[in-house]
C-alpha cells in the first residue's frame, strides 16, 4: 500500500461484551505512512479497538479494513502485512531467544531473520536466553524484533513503553523511530501518556469511555483549535458550539475553541494551545453520546 | 507448525510417553509370568474348559500371585483420563493464560490452521499413547478375562476401544473448559469431573441398555444353584449379568420377600431348600448380555464418548472461529 492509502479506515464500528460496550460508533479514515496515536484514560477502549484491527476481535457492529481490506478475511497475505505488539509484550516464557525467532520464521511468510538478529546484536540481547529471563525492556525489544522482522506495512502496538522504566522507555522508542524512519512503514499506537506525543506522532485519536472525541492530523489540529482568555464572562458561553470547553477563574474566562482561527472578538487575546493541553481537555470532556461521528460535531 | 506444535507441548508428551512407557514395561514383565502360567496360552481355560483340573490350578495361581496386580488396575481406567486432559487443558488455556494468543494469531498463520493443526496433533498423541497403553492391559488382562469375562467394569472399561474414546472424551472437554475459562488447572480439573459423572452415568444406566438383555430360566436343580455334574447354569461367568432371581412356576418372578417366606418354610419343615424349591416347580432365572457382545457393547460406547468429544471440539472451533475469547 503506498502512502496515499489508507492504513485503517472502520465504519460504525462497536465491540460489545458481556459487561457492556466497550467501544462504540468508531468511525476512522487514518492514511499510510506515518505515526499514528491512539490516546485515551484506562478502559477507555484501546486495546479493544486495536485488537480488532489486527483481527484478533471480531466487531459486534461496524466493518474494520486494513490497507483497504477486510480484517476479518484473515488471510496468510492479509496477516502478514500487519504486526502487533500486544500490551505487556506477550513471548513464549520458555522459549529461547533464538528460538523465538524460530516462531516467527516458522509462521510467517516472509520473516526477516537477519534483521531480528542484527537488532539484538545491537541491543546485546543474547539468543540464547530464555525469553522469561529477560528483562522487561529486553523482552519488549524482543516482541519488537519479531513484530518488525514481518516487514509488516502496518505495525501497531499496544501500549509499548507503559510497563517499561524511562530508560529502556527511550531506548524502545529510539529503536521504534529508527524502524519507522528506514522503513515506511504505518505505526499505530496507544499511550496513556501524553507527553512526548507531539515530537513522535502525526496523527492523534482521542478515545474516550468507548468512544472517538477527537481525531485527526495534529498540525490540522492544532491549527483549528486555539485559546482565547477575555473577562469573565457568563457560563452560557459553555454552551457555544466552537467552545470545547470554559474554563473560569476569579476575574478571566479561558475558553479552548475549536473555530478554525477566525478573528477574535474585541477585549479577548488568542493564544494557540499545546498539544498536551488539547489532549488532557478532550480527556476531561465526556463524550457526546448522541454524537454519531465525534469528530465531525465542530467541524 | 510442526516444530512449533512440538516445542510447546513436549514436555506433557515426554512425561505421559515415560509414564506409559514404565507402565507397559511393568506390565509386560509381570504380564509375561502370568502367561507362563497357562501352557498352551490363556484362551484355552476360558468358559467352560476353566473348570479342568490344569486350568484351576493354574487360576489359583493366577490369584494368589497376580491378583494384587488386578486390584490395582483397577483404577487405571482413569489413565486415558489423565492423558487426555493433560494434552488438551493446555491447548488453549495456555495461550490464554500467558497472553500469547496475541502472538501466536497474528502471525501469517490464520487462526483456523493454527488450530487444527494443534487439535490434530494433539488428539493424535492421545491416540497414540492410549492405545499403546490399552494394548499392553489388554494383553495382561488375557488370563483373568479367561477366568472372569471381559464385561466386568475393571475388564470392559480398560479394553479394546473404549480408553481411547474416554481420552479423546477427556481431551475434548479439556480443550473446551480451556478455551472458556482461560485456565489450565481449572481446565484440567473440569475435565476430570466431567469424566468421572459420565462415565459413572453411562456405566450404571446407559450400558446395560445398549441391547436387550436375554433372560435364561430353568428349574432349580435339586443338588444346588450349580450342580456337581459339570452342568453350568447359563448366565456364564464370561456373561454380563444384570439380574437373578427365581421365579415360580408360571414365570412369574418372586420378590425377595415372596423367596424368603419360602426359605422360611423350608427351613420349618426341615428340608434342603433346593430340594424344597425343585419340588414345587421354582425355578432360577438370569437377565443378561452374552459375552459375545463385548465388541458391539465396545464399539456403542466407543461411539457416544466420540461423538461427545466431537461436539465439544465442534464448539471450541465455532468459538475461535467467531473470535470469542
Amino acid at each position: 500500500m503506498t502512502a496515499t492509502g489508507l492504513a485503517l479506515r472502520t465504519d460504525g464500528v462497536g465491540k460489545r461484551y458481556r459487561k457492556g460496550w466497550a467501544l462504540r460508533d468508531c468511525t476512522l479514515a487514518l492514511p499510510a505512512g506515518g505515526v499514528i496515536a491512539l490516546v485515551g484514560p484506562n478502559g477507555a477502549g484501546k486495546t479493544t479497538l486495536l485488537r480488532l484491527v489486527v483481527g484478533l476481535l471480531a466487531p459486534s457492529t461496524g466493518t474494520v479494513e486494513v490497507l483497504g481490506r477486510d480484517v476479518t478475511a484473515s488471510t496468510p497475505q492479509t496477516l502478514s502485512r500487519v504486526g502487533f505488539l500486544a500490551q505487556d509484550h506477550p513471548l513464549y516464557k520458555r522459549f529461547t531467544v533464538a528460538e523465538m525467532l524460530r516462531f516467527g520464521r516458522a509462521c510467517n511468510l516472509r520473516f526477516d531473520q537477519g534483521l531480528a538478529e542484527r537488532r539484538l546484536a545491537k541491543l546485546g540481547i543474547p539468543l540464547d536466553r530464555r525469553a522469561g529471563s529477560l528483562s522487561g525492556g529486553q523482552q519488549a525489544q524482543v516482541a519488537l524484533a519479531l513484530a518488525l522482522a514481518k516487514r509488516p506495512d502496518l505495525l501497531v502496538l499496544d501500549e509499548p513503553v507503559a510497563s517499561l522504566d524511562p530508560l529502556a522507555r527511550h531506548e524502545f522508542l529510539q529503536v521504534l523511530m529508527g524502524a519507522v524512519a528506514d522503513g515506511g512503514v504505518t505505526v499505530l499506537f496507544s499511550s496513556h501518556v501524553v507527553h512526548e506525543l507531539e515530537r513522535v506522532c502525526d496523527h492523534l485519536v482521542v478515545l474516550n469511555q468507548g468512544r472517538v472525541t477527537l481525531a485527526g492530523d495534529i498540525d490540522t489540529l492544532l491549527a483549528e483549535h486555539r485559546l482565547l482568555v477575555g473577562p469573565r464572562t457568563a457560563n452560557d458561553l459553555d454552551r457555544a458550539a466552537a467552545v470545547v470547553e470554559a474554563v473560569h477563574s476569579d476575574r478571566h474566562t479561558t475558553l479552548l475553541v475549536r473555530d478554525g482561527g477566525i478573528p477574535a472578538a474585541p477585549g479577548w487575546q488568542a493564544q494557540p494551545v499545546a498539544l498536551e493541553e488539547l489532549v488532557l481537555v478532550y480527556l476531561r470532556r465526556p463524550p457526546e453520546p448522541s454524537a454519531g461521528d465525534p469528530s465531525e460535531v465542530t467541524a | 507448525m510442526t516444530w512449533l506444535i512440538w516445542r510447546q507441548h513436549r514436555t506433557e508428551v515426554c512425561v505421559l510417553g515415560l509414564l506409559v512407557g514404565a507402565f507397559g514395561i511393568a506390565l509386560l514383565v509381570l504380564g509375561t509370568q502370568a502367561h507362563d502360567l497357562f501352557p498352551g496360552g490363556p484362551a484355552r481355560c476360558a468358559g467352560e474348559a476353566g473348570v479342568g483340573e490344569a486350568c484351576a490350578a493354574s487360576f489359583r495361581r493366577l490369584d494368589d500371585e497376580y491378583g494384587y496386580v488386578e486390584n490395582l488396575l483397577a483404577a487405571f481406567y482413569l489413565v486415558p483420563v489423565v492423558i487426555g486432559a493433560f494434552l488438551g487443558a493446555p491447548l488453549l488455556a495456555r495461550e490464554l493464560e500467558d497472553g500469547t494468543w496475541q502472538l501466536a494469531w497474528t502471525q501469517a498463520v490464520p487462526r483456523m490452521r493454527w488450530l487444527a493443526a494443534k487439535l490434530v496433533a494433539l488428539a493424535g498423541v492421545t491416540v497414540v499413547l492410549t492405545g499403546m497403553f490399552t494394548a499392553v492391559l489388554t494383553w495382561f488382562r488375557q488370563p483373568f478375562d479367561a477366568w472372569e469375562g471381559r464385561f466386568q467394569y475393571d475388564a470392559f472399561d480398560l479394553e479394546g476401544l473404549v480408553p481411547v474414546a474416554y481420552a479423546l472424551f477427556a481431551f475434548a472437554v479439556a480443550t473446551a473448559a480451556g478455551a472458556i475459562l482461560r485456565r489450565s488447572l481449572p481446565a484440567f480439573g473440569v475435565a476430570f469431573g466431567a469424566f468421572l459423572a459420565a462415565r459413572m452415568s453411562v456405566a450404571l444406566l446407559a450400558r446395560p441398555a445398549y441391547a436387550t438383555p436375554l433372560t435364561a430360566m430353568e428349574p432349580v436343580p435339586a443338588g444346588g444353584p450349580t450342580d456337581q455334574a459339570g452342568h453350568r447354569f447359563v448366565p456364564g461367568v464370561a456373561d454380563w449379568v444384570i439380574e437373578r432371581g427365581y421365579a415360580d412356576a408360571t414365570g412369574h418372578r418372586l420378590s425377595s420377600v415372596e423367596y424368603y417366606e419360602l426359605e422360611d418354610a423350608a427351613n420349618r419343615a426341615g428340608a434342603n431348600v433346593n430340594q424344597f424349591l425343585h419340588s414345587r416347580g421354582i425355578q432360577q432365572f438370569g437377565v443378561y448380555h452374552p459375552a459375545d457382545r463385548f465388541w458391539t457393547f465396545q464399539l456403542i460406547e466407543a461411539a457416544v464418548f466420540v461423538a461427545v468429544a466431537a461436539i465439544l471440539v465442534g464448539v471450541v472451533v465455532w468459538r475461535v472461529r467467531r473470535r470469542i475469547l
